[in-house]
């Protein structure tokens, strides 16, 4: 400690040995042989990796693509903190986003933007507190029924997107463009870039703050850490399970209404889903390891790999897929490490 | 003598710094029915986890009719003819009783399951035993103690000579529990050896032949159970060192001036307790406590606490007492609010205590990790627990107030934001206790408040407590050392079987009369002429 040498060493080791750090690194060495595997140059590809994220006006996807993995990643980690697992992100997704829509084209674009997004993030939280009562009073974990309601959950957005909500005479399954006063405002030049970061950026924030500084916060960690000695301490387990589902839950529909009012302004069926922002997300929360504040982080890596990668495809000839492999293989070594963690504190009973 | 079926010699076994066995030795003849009992942690389950080859011991060995095995797995221990019936039954109810019994080693036909022979085998096995189960039963439908019949089965069809039962009527109705140890009877008669792990000594003196007696992972006694009372076993059970502790109250010098000891006036020490509280809250108090006609189930539907009632006045300290397992657990949950019961209730200052945690309550679990603290957060948000109101909560304010509670208990702790995990056992109780106390409530209830804590924390811990009494707190001490509940207490509620079967003051409460309270009042004894040997 006297010394600042063994004390920045400490430093240094803490770091390389946080699973974030180990699990990206092993990760990266993985990739960097399956690349020499299929004969594709590293040199090559990684720089055209970052290339595909930053440079030649990419780095307006990168940042499109932020916004939504962001949103979603908050939306599995509150409640995750609290020991239960959102993985119902797409259905709260396109319930959300197929609700934004509705709300738009009933007003009129009367309510603005503002109207369609709190409807929004109320379906997401509505569909996400569902898992609450099947946990606490019927013993279904939340990891599975949230998965499960999920399911229904898209297939009504879709069946609402193809029917009622329809564009007539196209015969996509798309509802009609939007009114204008609906649509999110553009921040500066960018189409694709909307006040959705700022306000996303916002309610990350408070997040983190309501983590670390609020009565709730310190519930919800509590809860996560020991479930038994929160409730001894008094709190009520079942409500702030429930609670914090919810919050999950307007998370994703939030992300949901913010990707329908931007560009092309219209709920698209299947278009919320398919990119996988919900899983991207839980891989990030994952890779982030139980520490709130390295969340913004974890997720802007994974983004700047995914977006990177179809700048890899174009110039290095790497299918794109490999960062679909680099990401799979994070959420192994992050679970390996937290298995081993485990294993020498097992004791007989 | 014959060589015995099985023995263990010399058994030592550590976890950590906990030393579950300790050169335990213990010898099973063939046909014998042998008892191993001993209170929660005394180490019975780890020395049959050791038998039955989950565990390997540090040090000593098993020998199994005089040839010494190496148990590496519970494979190891089926071939060579150990079984073992768990408490929590490893059955699956979807599947019929034929199917679980030969899992794991089907009779095959054309490289499938051949039904009709698994049936047959395992009715002829229930037979031979005199075990009433029907084979093609699907589990599911199965009440409990039939499960556990499978159980036996499945042992059975594995060959085994030798079998242990853990706790085999925890899950049991009392008729079930009659039907369990006939039919143990009938297995020994058949040359198998069994070992009967249990902490119920009724059971014992009914069912075995011979006894040891554990505690702290020793062997504290070993009794042919003909001729043997409760109390011998008790006595052996709670400790022989208590047989020389005075039977008069003392009470812990208040020590270090850094704790809070609201120093009691000399002028009171030695003298009976009911003189001991101070005048203004003396015998014509209301009672602060108040437990009314209190019955509790526990999941299975068994009475866990049955018909019990006592109140506690503001400046005493009650104490509960109590073979593990007599449903102080139970008891002690409702009375925080941690649990519903069943009927009766408790009175706080005259307003009943339920629903959720009552606020109005200070508790110190017996189970530190597992309820009294979330080892893997920082010491400053354990010492919170309970405490948090409002919204906004500082980290300072925070780590201010642990900072503050540390000082004033003497904590020693490296830093208040490392998990309390890493502190030392005694540590962490003292700051389990800060925090409990630190909060001025009328009532404070502690379970074994100095289990795995050095004496030096031990002692401190005494003195907190009597500060606690002599605030005019009501404070209820369950305990499982005596030593600890005549040093503190000034009555002695003794638990057997969920219900109360002494109420004495600490005066009274002689080893002899708790021990006979402990075990039922009865003093079960089996007549010499009764053997079955």
């Amino acid at each position: 400690m006297s010394s600042p040498e063994p004390r920045a060493r400490a430093v240094a080791r803490l770091i390389a040995g946080t699973p974030a750090v180990v699990s990206l690194v092993g990760a990266l060495l993985l990739t960097t042989l399956v690349m020499l595997a299929v004969g594709v140059d590293p040199g090559l590809a990684y720089p055209a990796l970052l290339r595909g994220a930053f440079m030649d006006g990419n780095l307006e996807y990168t940042l499109a693509a932020y916004v939504p993995t962001l949103g979603m990643a908050v939306a599995f980690a509150i409640p995750f903190r609290a020991g239960e697992f959102n993985l119902g992100g797409d259905g709260q997704l396109a319930l959300g986003g197929i609700t934004a829509a509705a709300l738009a084209l009933s007003t009129g674009g009367a309510g603005s933007f503002v109207l369609p997004l709190i409807g929004a993030a109320l379906a997401g939280a509505l569909l996400a507190a569902l898992s609450a009562p099947l946990h606490t009073r019927l013993g279904i974990p939340a990891i599975v029924s949230t998965l499960l309601l999920s399911v229904p959950a898209v297939s009504l957005a879709s069946y609402l997107a193809r029917f009622p909500l329809a564009e007539q005479g196209t015969g996509l399954a798309q509802t009609p463009l939007l009114p204008l006063a609906a649509h999110l405002p553009s921040l500066g030049a960018s189409t694709y870039v909307t006040i959705g970061l700022p306000l996303v950026a916002v309610l990350t924030v408070l997040w983190l703050l309501a983590d670390a500084r609020t009565v709730p916060g310190y519930e919800i960690r509590a809860l996560g850490a020991n479930r038994e000695f929160a409730r001894y301490g008094g709190v009520r387990v079942s409500r702030l399970t429930a609670l914090t589902l919810a919050a999950g839950g307007a998370f994703g529909g939030l992300v949901g209404g913010l990707i329908v009012l931007g560009a092309p302004y219209r709920f698209v069926d299947g278009a919320l889903t398919a990119p996988g922002y919900t899983f991207t997300a839980i891989a990030a929360v994952l890779l982030a390891a139980g520490r709130p504040l390295a969340v913004p982080v974890t997720v802007a890596l994974l983004t700047i790999l995914q977006a990177g990668g179809q700048g890899m495809e174009r110039e290095a000839g790497v299918p794109s897929q490999l960062t679909q492999i680099v990401q799979g293989l994070i959420i192994v070594i992050v679970a390996v490490a937290a298995v081993a963690k485990a294993r020498p504190s097992r004791r007989p009973a | 003598m014959s060589v015995p079926a099985v023995e263990l010699v010399g058994i030592t076994k550590r976890f950590g710094d906990v030393t579950a066995n300790d050169g335990v030795d213990l010898a099973v003849e063939r046909g014998e029915v042998h008892a191993v009992v001993g209170e929660n942690g005394a180490g019975k389950s780890t020395l049959m986890s050791i038998l039955y080859g989950l565990h390997p011991p540090d040090a000593g060995h098993v020998l199994r009719a005089g040839t010494r095995l190496r148990l590496r797995s519970p494979a190891d221990a089926i071939a060579h003819g150990l079984g073992m019936v768990h408490q929590r039954f490893r059955l699956f109810p979807g599947l019929s009783v034929a199917e679980n019994v030969v899992l794991g080693a089907e009779p095959m036909r054309r490289g499938v399951l051949d039904r009709a022979a698994a049936r047959r085998s395992v009715a002829d096995l229930a037979e031979r035993y005199g075990l009433d189960v029907d084979p093609g039963a699907r589990i599911g439908d199965l009440p409990v103690g039939t499960r556990q019949r499978v159980e036996i089965l499945k042992a059975l069809y594995r060959r085994a000579e030798v079998l242990i039962l853990d706790e085999p009527t925890a899950v049991l109705t009392p008729g079930e529990a009659a039907g369990l140890f006939r039919m143990v009877r009938e297995l020994a008669a058949e040359g198998v050896s069994v070992l009967l792990v249990t902490h119920k000594l009724d059971e014992v003196l009914a069912a075995g032949d011979r006894v040891t007696v554990l505690r702290g992972g020793r062997v504290t006694g070993r009794f042919p159970t003909a001729g043997t009372s409760a109390d011998d076993l008790v006595r052996a059970m709670i400790g022989r060192s208590l047989a020389t502790a005075p039977t008069t109250a003392k009470k812990p010098p208040a020590t270090t001036g850094a704790l809070p000891t609201a120093k009691k006036p000399p002028a009171t020490t030695g003298v009976p307790p009911t003189a001991k509280k101070p005048p203004a809250i003396a015998g014509g108090a209301p009672y602060r406590l108040e437990v009314r006609d209190l019955r509790v189930r526990d999941r299975d539907g068994v009475a866990a606490v049955g018909g019990v009632s006592f109140s506690v006045r503001p400046g005493e300290i009650v104490g509960i007492a109590g073979v593990a397992g007599s449903g102080q657990r139970e008891l002690v949950d409702v009375m925080t609010g941690l649990r519903r019961a069943h009927s009766g209730t408790v009175l706080l200052d005259g307003r009943p205590v339920g629903g959720a945690r009552d606020r109005r309550v200070a508790y110190v679990p017996g189970d530190r990790a597992g309820r009294a603290t979330a080892p893997d957060m920082s010491l400053a948000d354990n010492l919170l627990m309970g405490d948090q109101r409002g919204f906004l909560l500082g980290p300072g304010r925070v780590r201010g107030r642990a900072a503050a509670l540390v000082e004033r208990f003497s904590i020693r702790a490296a830093s208040v934001r490392a998990p309390i995990a890493q502190l030392s056992g005694g540590n962490a109780q003292k700051a389990v206790l800060a925090r409990e106390l630190s909060r001025d409530t009328p009532v404070l209830v502690v379970e074994e408040p100095t289990q795995g804590v050095d004496v030096g924390a031990q002692e401190q811990i005494h003195a907190l407590l009597a500060a606690a009494r002599d605030a005019g707190r009501a404070v209820l001490l369950q305990s499982s050392e005596l030593s600890e509940l005549r040093a503190l207490a000034d009555r002695v509620l003794v638990m057997f079987e969920g219900r109360l079967t002494a109420d004495l003051p600490v005066a009274e409460a002689t080893d002899e009369r708790l021990g006979a309270a402990m075990t039922g009042a009865t003093g079960v004894r089996r007549p010499a002429g009764e053997s079955t040997e």
